[in-house]
């Protein structure tokens, strides 16, 4: 069954969930490419040493140190005290940070980009819960509309506000990520899911803050066809789905322009967050979901392996 | 060579072409507003306000417009004006009419056989411009098809034709001819007469001319010697012998031929069995009768026949009747004088047996009411009028349908009459010598109309000496006779169903000399038969009449043979719903109570439903027929030949309809396969264009 063909009217939160996407992605992992805090052994590495069994490295005592962590036997070699440190596995806080502004409404065939992102939101939540990551899920617009704290218990609670988000007010980055960036306590994995209709500056200065912090930071960027193609033919008003605000419109003669300047706005996204070590990826709505993932997933492992 | 439309309003349709043009000039933007998620790129690129949008594929659009002008243009019917070729076929395109004489004297010999292949070889001529129309006529026409070019469809017209009953009569047909020819749009048109060409059935042409340009074409289906004996007609002589009626029927039989025939065998038939064979001799154009043996007449009708043998012309060779008990009136006549006051009318009404006239005198102080039963006719002669219960019955047998007769004499009184007849009855007026007479007379009315014609019964020689004067009478009371002194001599009243009759006079010959006048027979036998209601049932009928069969004075009422039914004969009741079987068995509705007579034979009529043949109607041919004698064909084309025949001839000939140029060329079929091709083009481009717009969206 196609996405698209799920996403008429309401939703259940298991509804998000779609099997044939599962399936798709099932034999893969979403792992962190950057340390994360964890409780538990789990695929990410941990930012912490010594609760493993796979050796790190040694390092000079510091006062303070677990004296049982310091390694005699080097200490009888030459004399002086270090520690012994070990790389250790761990399960990762793993967020979902969903644009809830009015404008990933639009969807002018089939699925809309809101239930798009919310299918995506959905299925990379129960994907990383299964691999025993610590899910939690934060909504916003320009601020934060919904927010549930990671935990390993917590996928009801995100698939069930998922089901309950509405799209309701417009939207800016900034302060909202800026707002986020207070509530985040431990590194993880964040996911952006938006439409990202800000100038590729804006954009990233609002991102950037939380890659500072530590956090491995994925952008997914949700299109309609129509937001890149432009397909109107019939000259009128286009009013903006978050300010209200119309212009008139020829299609025809701005459509080439138009086409340009979006291109242009995707690439120097992709280019930024390249430049910062931040993934970017850019889903089209009209992209069966199973199809996009697997294939970010797929890129996302090749990628680790060669760095 | 300029282009003309048969249909130019078709070309309004053009109009349709610039709607979209229009629809497309004058669309505004939208007023709905596209939702979209961010202006934030389109607000960056520069708007060009543009009021109208272009046309995106102006060769497209351009094909399509041609397409739809092509199938206007097509229905707009064009063809090309110019000069036409007088020698090609739509040029000489010929309007035919083929008239074929379908009377019964086409059945003489061989000659409706010649006559179809006349006909055929008309057909024959008929070439693929040409159309032909096939009339039959004889007292009418009608036209067997419409007017056509296959071949095939005509010869179906003729086949299984044959010659009906009718008399020749050329009249119809042409007319129906020049109908058809005034409406024609060929540029030649064509009659073609088929026919003997009999003088009896030629009147001038009741002024036909045919249209302009026709040519009348006459084919003379004539023999040089032609022999025909027709039974001409039937005397039927009635007698009472023993209380039955004995019929003795009398034939006429005529010989058209130049040639004197012997041993003519003519026989008389009934119900079918043949009674009774005689032989005659005829002369060369003469006439003969034959007196057949009297026969007992059995109760109910009967189908007679006498025929002899057949000859060329079999139509004319029997003649049928339908043989009736003779009809009986009952007269009471009521005296008041003694015998000579009813001497002449006792004689008068002794004689005649169509009807008879059964009368039964009694003095006018011992009639009873019953001895109304029974009675058409009451003659109350020079009596003072019944009072009391005879008076009463005598005023309800004429509310019933009697016939009253008052005849008034210096008995006659008048105090109890007033509800029959309302009027005042003065003394007696004398006349001095030579007395008078009739000074009006009523011929419109039925009793006086066989009077009308000269030698018919001269009313006005009678004299009268003595009258009562009658005044006072109501609008109802008509006065059909007056004496030269202006006083009524004779009034009638309706009463009910019946009706009054009173002579002023009486009918003996102290007041006048009346009786002993020719007429006065005559005159007494119409006014009892008009006092009776009686009309005369007619035994046979002639081709062409329209019969009122549901009337009395149609047909008597009959009983078939085989019924259970009396056989009494009685006047016919009017019958409202009657089917009529032909003598050729076909079945015809009468829901009016007309039956138009078409064929010779016996005509069966029977209530829907019923296999009882309720009467029986005779049929036979016109003998003006018989009369083979053929006229000069020229002379007909020359009564109906168009004036100023030649001129208007040439100048048709070049016209030909624009109706006959436009479906010879036939403009409009190739328009519309260039519109199709069009279409389909479009079709294909139109599709390519959208799979590439597709695959490029």
């Amino acid at each position: 069954m196609r996405l698209s063909h799920q996403a008429q009217g309401s939703v259940s939160s298991a509804g998000f969930i779609d099997p044939r996407t599962l399936a798709r992605i099932n034999n893969l992992e979403l792992m962190a490419r950057i340390v994360v805090d964890g409780f538990i052994n789990g695929l990410h590495k941990s930012p912490y040493l010594g609760l493993s069994i796979d050796f790190a490295e040694h390092r000079p005592y510091m006062p303070g140190d677990d004296i049982r962590r310091i390694d005699w036997r080097l200490y009888a070699r030459t004399d002086r005290y270090y520690v012994k440190e070990f790389e250790a596995d761990t399960n990762a806080n793993f967020t979902v940070l969903l644009d809830v502004s009015k404008s990933m409404q639009f969807g002018l065939k089939g699925i809309n980009k809101f239930d798009y992102a919310r299918y995506l939101a959905a299925s990379l939540t129960y994907f990383s819960n299964q691999q025993r990551d610590r899910v939690g899920l934060i909504t916003f617009d320009r601020g934060i509309v919904d927010y549930v704290p990671p935990s390993a218990k917590h996928l009801d609670i995100v698939l069930h506000t998922l089901d309950r988000a509405q799209p309701a007010k417009g939207g800016e980055l900034k302060p909202a990520l800026d707002h986020i960036l207070g509530t985040l306590s431990r590194r993880g994995i964040l996911v952006i899911i938006s439409d990202l209709y800000e100038s590729p500056e804006r954009v990233l200065d609002a991102i950037k803050p939380l890659r500072y912090r530590g956090n491995d930071v994925i952008v997914f960027h949700v299109l309609d066809p129509a937001e890149v193609d432009f397909p109107f033919e019939e000259a009128g008003n286009f009013e903006d789905l978050e300010t209200g605000e119309r212009i008139p419109i020829v299609p025809q003669t701005q459509r080439a322009k138009y086409n340009e300047l979006v291109l242009a706005h995707i690439a120097e996204l992709g280019r930024l967050f390249s430049h910062d070590q931040i993934d970017y990826a850019l889903f089209d709505t009209s992209t069966p979901l199973d199809y996009a993932l697997f294939h970010y997933l797929s890129n996302r492992v090749r990628l680790m392996k060669t760095r | 060579m300029p282009l003309a439309f048969l249909a130019p309003l078709f070309l309004g349709a053009l109009a349709a072409l610039a709607v979209p043009i229009i629809v497309h000039l004058i669309q505004r933007e939208r007023k709905e507003a596209q939702a979209f998620p961010s202006l934030m790129f389109l607000s960056q690129v520069p708007y060009k306000s543009t009021r109208r949008r272009n046309i995106r594929n102006v060769a497209l659009f351009l094909l399509r417009s041609a397409a739809l002008a092509l199938i206007v243009l097509a229905f707009a019917r064009p063809w090309f004006e110019g000069e036409l070729d007088a020698s090609s076929p739509l040029a000489t395109a010929t309007e035919k009419v083929i008239l074929v004489d379908r009377s019964y004297s086409m059945g003489y010999s061989d000659r409706w056989d010649r006559a179809l292949a006349a006909a055929n070889g008309a057909i024959d001529g008929v070439g693929p411009e040409d159309v032909a129309t096939i009339v039959f006529f004889d007292g009418g026409a009608m036209a067997l098809n419409q007017a056509t070019s296959d071949h095939a469809r005509l010869r179906a017209t003729l086949a299984g034709a044959q010659p009906g009953s009718g008399v020749t009569r050329y009249g119809p047909g042409l007319k129906l001819a020049q109908s058809i020819l005034d409406t024609s749009d060929k540029p030649r048109r064509q009659v073609i007469v088929i026919s003997d060409f009999q003088r009896a059935g030629w009147d001038g042409g009741d002024g036909v001319r045919m249209p302009a340009g026709t040519e009348v074409t006459p084919v003379a289906i004539t023999d040089e010697q032609t022999a025909n004996i027709a039974v001409a007609g039937v005397t039927l002589r009635r007698e009472d012998v023993a209380g039955r009626e004995r019929v003795t029927a009398i034939a006429r039989l005529i010989n058209t031929a130049v040639e004197p025939v012997a041993g003519v065998r003519v026989t008389l038939e009934l119900n079918g069995r043949d009674l009774e064979t005689m032989t005659t001799d005829i002369g060369a154009g003469d006439a003969a009768t034959v007196t057949f043996a009297p026969f007992t007449l059995a109760d109910g009708s009967q189908r007679g026949s006498i025929r002899v043998d057949t000859d060329a012309l079999p139509a004319d060779d029997a003649f049928r009747l339908v043989l009736s008990p003779g009809q009986a009136v009952d007269v009471l006549l009521a005296d008041g004088g003694g015998q000579r006051s009813t001497l002449y009318l006792e004689r008068a009404l002794g004689i005649g047996d169509q009807p008879r006239y059964r009368t039964t005198t009694k003095p006018a102080n011992n009639v009873r009411a019953a001895d109304f039963e029974g009675q058409d006719v009451v003659i109350w002669n020079d009596a003072a009028f019944p009072g009391g219960a005879t008076g009463a019955a005598l005023g309800e047998f004429v509310r019933a349908g009697g016939g009253l007769i008052l005849v008034l004499g210096p008995r006659g009184s008048w105090e109890s009459a007033g509800e029959l007849f309302p009027a005042t009855v003065g003394r007696v007026v004398d006349r001095d010598d030579p007395g008078g007479a009739f000074g009006f007379i009523d011929y419109g009315h039925a009793m006086f109309e066989v009077f009308r014609a000269p030698r018919s019964g001269d009313l006005s020689a009678a004299r009268f000496f003595r009258y009562r004067p009658v005044a006072g009478t109501d609008a109802a009371t008509a006065v059909l006779a007056r004496f030269d002194d202006g006083a009524p001599a004779i009034l009638e009243r309706r009463v009910g169903a019946g009706r009054v009759v009173v002579v002023t006079s009486t009918l003996d010959n102290y007041w006048s000399d009346l009786p002993v006048q020719p007429v006065f027979l005559p005159m007494v036998h119409q006014m009892t038969r008009y006092s009776a209601g009686w009309i005369e049932p007619s035994p046979w009928f002639t081709v062409g009449q329209v019969v009122n069969v549901a009337g009395p004075a149609a047909i008597v009422t009959t009983t078939a043979p085989d019924s259970a039914e009396g056989g009494a004969a009685v006047i016919a009741a009017p019958v409202p719903d009657l089917v009529a079987i032909a003598p050729g068995g076909d079945r015809i509705e009468v829901p009016t109570g007309l039956l138009s007579l078409e064929e010779r034979g016996f005509y069966e009529l029977r209530t829907p439903g019923s296999s009882v043949i309720g009467r029986i109607v005779a049929v036979n041919v016109d003998l003006n027929e018989s009369d083979l004698v053929s006229m000069d064909a020229q002379e007909l084309v020359a009564a109906v030949r168009p004036r100023g025949d030649a001129a208007g001839r040439a100048a048709d000939a070049s016209r030909v309809s624009p109706v006959d140029r436009e479906r010879r060329q036939a403009v409009w079929w190739y328009l519309l396969i260039v519109a199709f091709v069009f279409l389909a083009v479009e079709t294909v481009w139109a599709n390519r264009i959208s799979r590439r717009r597709t695959a490029a969206g």
